[in-house]
């Protein structure tokens, strides 16, 4: 396998496995361009194609990273609103509730239930906010993605002595994907275990 | 009480504020690696740190050594998704007073948080 096929394979070999060599030889010289660049911060930074054209993939997925982080941001500003809204509307409400009109015990029972529904979808927009955890940890195992198709990339231009090697500055990554939980909490026991076991090692 | 967030996801970033607003910490400056961290660390006021571990440019990990290397008295949390027993006593070593993995629900932030501040 020469460059142009690697370059082939991490640029469009997902699209058209099995195509034959020779297709893939005629097709390398001109690779198809990289996605236009997304409009978002982490995606300028690290989306710059290799010049051998090895950063399609890479660049791909820095880009489903950077497009996530985007729309999970918009999520966070309706969630603000709706919070916002909701935090009026309770505000609106004990205003009522000093009314003389509002008096009547009907009235106010009404309220009192209007007034709970109100925090109920409170604690839900929260409830909602911390779920979107879920985009930096899905980000974090793309990051680790893409450590692994770097490493094979670069032992393949290694080994073939063709190429040039990725050097883009990237995040740290964890050292595990298998350990990255999705549910809130699911490690707490294990790190807080731990944390006590290093300090009274510390202590004694 | 001024708290530093530094985390390179602004989601998370968001994520943390919000939890910290509600249990009445409305006082935050953020970085998004530990080389912005180190600038708003530098401009003063910063009585707690809370930082992510996996970030560009400058991990959290030489984030804290750096700060160590200053301060060695201000609280740090670390709030990361690597869970790994070798990684955590890497941070505690490191100088991290605790340590939350995500992704984490409000309660846990604000019993570590509590924890740390006595």
């Amino acid at each position: 396998m020469d460059q142009s096929e690697i370059d082939a394979l991490l640029s469009g070999g997902g699209k058209s496995p099995k195509k034959p060599k020779a297709a893939v030889k005629a097709a390398a010289p001109s690779p198809e361009p990289p996605p236009a660049p997304v409009a978002a911060p982490r995606a300028e930074a690290h989306a710059e194609p290799q010049k051998d054209g090895s950063g399609h993939v890479i660049s791909e997925l820095d880009t489903v990273t950077a497009v996530t982080e985007r729309e999970s941001n918009k999520i966070m500003d309706q969630l603000d609103q709706i919070g916002n809204l909701v935090s009026r509307q309770q505000k609106l409400i004990t205003e009522i509730m000093g009314n003389d009109s509002a008096q009547a015990p009907g009235v106010q029972k009404a309220i009192h239930e209007v007034m709970s529904a109100s925090k109920e979808i409170q604690d839900k927009v929260f409830e909602a906010m911390d779920l979107m955890q879920f985009q930096d940890i899905t980000r974090q195992k793309l990051e680790r993605i893409v450590h692994h198709l770097r490493q094979i990339h670069d032992y393949i231009v290694e080994l073939l002595g063709t190429g040039l090697k990725s050097d883009l500055e990237r995040p740290s990554i964890s050292h595990t994907i298998a350990q990255t939980s999705t549910t809130p909490d699911e490690n707490k026991s294990h790190a807080d275990a731990v944390i006590e076991a290093f300090k009274s090692q510390k202590k004694g | 009480m001024k708290i530093l967030i530094v985390d390179d996801s602004s989601t998370m970033r968001r994520i943390i504020i919000n939890t910290l607003s509600r249990i009445g910490y409305t006082d935050v400056v953020e970085g998004e690696n530990g080389k912005s961290g180190l600038e708003k660390l530098g401009q003063g006021g910063v009585e707690m740190i809370i930082t992510d571990w996996n970030m560009p440019e400058m991990d959290g990990l030489e984030f804290v050594k750096t700060v160590r290397g200053q301060n060695p008295a201000i609280p740090i949390l670390m709030v990361t998704t690597n869970a790994a027993k070798e990684d955590i006593v890497e941070a505690l070593q490191a100088g991290v007073n605790n340590y939350v993995v995500k992704p984490f629900t409000p309660e846990t932030l604000k019993e570590k948080i509590e924890s740390l501040l006595g």
